[in-house]
């Protein structure tokens, strides 16, 4: 089967499950899922029993859509996501977007646990993605351009919306909740990078690093979904200084950093507006 | 499976038995430049889609076809279209026109291409002459089983763009008193445009233009022992530099408005060459 008629199957099947059409999208990161219990009215759709949906194997990553209601809103978020570094192609990391964009959502909230390059940061804190680097290696768009989602030759000089940021970093202010602002930049994974690439990437202007997100955002901005990007900075990646993280050490964090982004998240979607140019 | 090598003599082949004279200059027209094919005379033109094993162009302002033909009396094969990685071909069918010409005698090479321009010195319209390149496609079209037909397993890049080959097209710009920019044009996949932060990458690292092709070729064209010039028709300023987004339309009319230029300063450098 082709990848239109992978999209179409996986959309007709969700379409039938949910009542109505899903405003805003979410995609939850590594030890960021407990999001999801927020929701109200909830479906519970198994990636596996989507046709055509790859099936999330990580640690952590539960791999299920839920959808209800979140602060007044039609939230359709993705419990666990689809990972490079888990040997799927681009084309299937990115697939839940192009089901979402024709489920017809507005917004997609992208979020993430990284490691922190900008010595401003700290492990525990939040960043909002305001550009991206695409260190990976690949891209979701190669290969005939998919017309009916957007351009062949995409625009990304605004990937992550600026009006979305500042809606994101007044609400952070208002919780009291330290936000940055900074590059996000990903690589293949699924080792951690040594001190040399680290050094690497603070030179070219990361102020994080991590394994996923970016290729979602780029299909994203493709078909036209306004985008915010959210990252938790889970360890610092600093390389004169640094402690190697062990995956259980990302969670742990990422566990304490979960009420500021649980909280961030709901308010930020109580008073993000969904008109007819979102 | 039929090895790489007899695809390209069989290629080589096809072209060689409609042809009168076999040229001595590749050329490969990039994104609305295809505009100098017309200045060919006694022409012949083969469609891609006719040469056994080519791949074909399917990308707007693309036409797919050689035009074999003399441009300042000299024999010349032009690329009108190029296979770009973007479009979902395999390095090894981006370059395979390359070793095609190669095959058919071809020892100069001028490439061609639109790009965005990374260093801020430099506005849309301007030309700049490549020196040199950074692969950033994270592929490389030499990986595999070497062609030892056409060149080493461990071919040297220090000399892409070949230095004697540079003077002439600097000479040339000169008597055509055309202000020729220099610089490094670096290879991203595409298709989506660069983003800011990655525009700000690309000019730490040392690049002064960006694109979605030649960099292939050019490897492909100096494993095979090619003398390379590259011309970059900076057709925008890249992402971050203007407050602006950036389109595929500006591109092409960017290089409609140059083309009268890049014409006859190719003119001129095939004339010295």
């Amino acid at each position: 089967m082709n990848y239109i008629g992978k999209i179409d199957k996986a959309y007709n099947y969700i379409k039938r499950m949910i009542p109505q059409r899903p405003q805003i999208g979410i995609v939850l990161g590594t030890g960021l899922g407990t999001l999801a219990n927020c929701i109200e009215n909830q479906i519970i759709i198994d990636y596996k029993d989507i046709p055509e949906f790859p099936v999330s194997t990580v640690v952590g990553h539960e791999g299920r859509l839920i959808y209800g209601d979140l602060e007044g809103k039609k939230v359709l978020a993705m419990q666990g996501r689809f990972h490079y570094y888990e040997g799927y192609t681009m084309k299937e990391v990115t697939l839940p977007i192009r089901v979402m964009k024709k489920l017809g959502i507005y917004m997609l909230l992208l979020s993430n646990a990284c490691g922190g390059l900008n010595t401003a940061f700290s492990a525990g804190d939040i960043m909002i993605i305001r550009d991206h680097i695409n260190l990976m290696g690949d891209n979701p768009l190669l290969g005939a351009n998919l017309s009916e989602f957007g351009p062949r030759f995409p625009d990304m000089s605004q990937v992550y919306d600026s009006e979305l940021i500042q809606l994101c970093n007044n609400v952070g202010s208002k919780l009291n909740i330290k936000l940055h602002k900074g590059v996000y930049t990903a690589i293949s994974g699924p080792y951690y990078l040594s001190k040399a690439e680290l050094r690497m990437l603070i030179l070219m202007g990361s102020d994080t690093v991590g394994m996923s997100t970016v290729p979602e955002a780029i299909v994203a901005r493709h078909c036209g979904i306004k985008t915010i990007g959210l990252s938790c900075i889970t360890d610092m990646a600093l390389p004169d200084t640094l402690v190697p993280p062990s995956h259980e050490e990302v969670v742990r964090v990422a566990e304490l950093t979960k009420p500021h982004f649980v909280n961030l998240v709901k308010e930020f979607i109580k008073e993000v507006k969904l008109g007819e140019n979102l | 499976m039929v090895k790489l090598n007899e695809m390209i003599i069989e290629a080589k082949k096809y072209i060689e038995s409609n042809l009168v004279d076999i040229p001595d200059i590749g050329m490969i027209l990039g994104s609305g430049l295809g505009v100098l094919g017309d200045e060919a005379t006694n022409k012949n033109v083969i469609d891609y889609s006719n040469i056994p094993n080519f791949p074909v162009s399917t990308i707007e302002g693309h036409k797919g076809r050689f035009i074999f033909g003399e441009i300042a009396n000299r024999k010349v094969a032009i690329m009108q279209g190029r296979f770009h990685y973007y479009e979902g071909y395999s390095m090894k069918e981006v370059v395979f026109p390359i070793w095609v010409m190669r095959a058919l005698g071809i020892k100069k090479l001028i490439v061609t291409n639109a790009a965005g321009g990374v260093n801020t010195d430099f506005v849309p319209g301007d030309l700049m002459l490549i020196n040199d390149h950074i692969n950033f496609m994270g592929q490389n079209p030499l990986i595999g089983s070497n062609l030892h037909d056409f060149g080493t397993r461990f071919p040297d890049m220090s000399n892409a763009y070949s230095s004697s080959m540079r003077d002439i097209a600097k000479k040339a710009s000169a008597d055509l008193n055309i202000q020729l920019k220099e610089g490094v044009y670096v290879s991203m996949t595409g298709p989506a445009y660069e983003t800011p932060a990655e525009i700000k990458m690309a000019r730490i690292l040392g690049a002064d233009a960006v694109g979605m092709s030649t960099v292939p070729e050019v490897i492909a064209a100096n494993h095979a022992g090619m003398d390379v010039i590259g011309i970059s028709c900076i057709t925008n300023m890249a992402a971050g530099v203007l407050d602006k987004p950036l389109s595929h339309d500006e591109v092409i009319r960017t290089a409609d408005e140059v083309k009268d230029k890049f014409i006859k300063l190719v003119m001129a450098i095939i004339k010295r060459m």
